[in-house]
């Protein structure tokens, strides 16, 4: 039988890697799907403790996670459109309109 | 089965490298849609939650990366003259802080231990619908409000002019 801890381990490497993707890339656009990536490593581990402890509230919250991650894409989308009308790119560095 | 479950977890850290490293937003989107995949594959596989596959499968996928797509498609990325180059010292800088955070991931979960119980029955939707309209009535309500109020204020930000 599979031990969960492998699961839980699975998310947080995942976790961290979408974490690790914030940090390193400049694309507005792909520290977005960083994000999305790390909000789904959460839900994994939600979802696998939910298992383990046998209470269904983690597979609820785990909705509402997703729900709340596609509000996120609503907004996240809106503002990388705007701002490449804007600036003509969607280069983080370069988004220095409230910086000093 | 337990192999196929260290295949899975390995494709699932592959594409989630993929979304981080390929060079292209649109790849990185096709890689984090495979993710997603893989995602709703463990779901019903082993941690045999079927309903949370389904919302993954509808929501994330039909929703969340092709919302994703249509964006690349619209924003120009070639003629923006905008070359991504991962400079050094950030990539190092970055891998320091994501390394200790991931050690400190890895010792706070050393300590969850001890016997766990197996529930190998299938939690199907009409359990989760229990739940949600008794203990989580509120946050549910909650959630509808916000999702509402998140599509007018997209509407609005992505209009030209106010």
């Amino acid at each position: 039988m599979l031990r969960m801890e492998v699961i839980y381990g699975l998310s947080l490497i995942m976790f961290v890697i979408g974490f690790f993707g914030i940090l390193v890339r400049r694309n507005a656009i792909v520290m977005f799907l960083s994000i999305e990536l790390m909000l789904n490593s959460v839900n994994i581990l939600f979802v696998a403790i939910s298992k383990a402890s046998g209470a269904l509230d983690g597979q609820v919250i785990a909705l509402f996670v997703m729900a709340i991650a596609a509000g996120e894409a609503a907004i996240g989308m809106a503002i990388i459109t705007s701002y490449y009308r804007k600036k003509g790119n969607v280069d983080i560095d370069r988004a220095q309109l409230l910086r000093w | 089965m337990e192999i196929i479950f260290y295949v899975l977890a390995a494709l699932m850290i592959l594409s989630a490298c993929g979304v981080v490293f390929l060079k292209k937003p649109v790849h990185s989107a096709l890689s984090l849609l495979f993710n997603m995949v893989l995602t709703a594959i463990l779901y019903l596989a082993y941690l045999k939650a079927p309903f949370v596959a389904v919302v993954q499968v509808i929501v994330y996928m039909g929703a969340v990366v092709v919302f994703v797509l249509f964006v690349i498609m619209l924003v120009d990325l070639a003629n923006g003259g905008f070359v991504e180059v991962i400079r050094v010292p950030r990539f190092f800088a970055a891998f320091v802080v994501a390394f200790v955070l991931l050690i400190q991931f890895l010792f706070l979960a050393g300590f969850i231990r001890g016997d766990i119980p197996i529930v190998s029955d299938y939690i199907h939707g009409d359990k989760l619908a229990e739940l949600i309209f008794t203990k989580y009535a509120l946050p549910f309500e909650v959630v509808s409000i916000l999702i509402f109020s998140a599509v007018v204020g997209a509407v609005a930000m992505a209009k030209k002019k106010l």
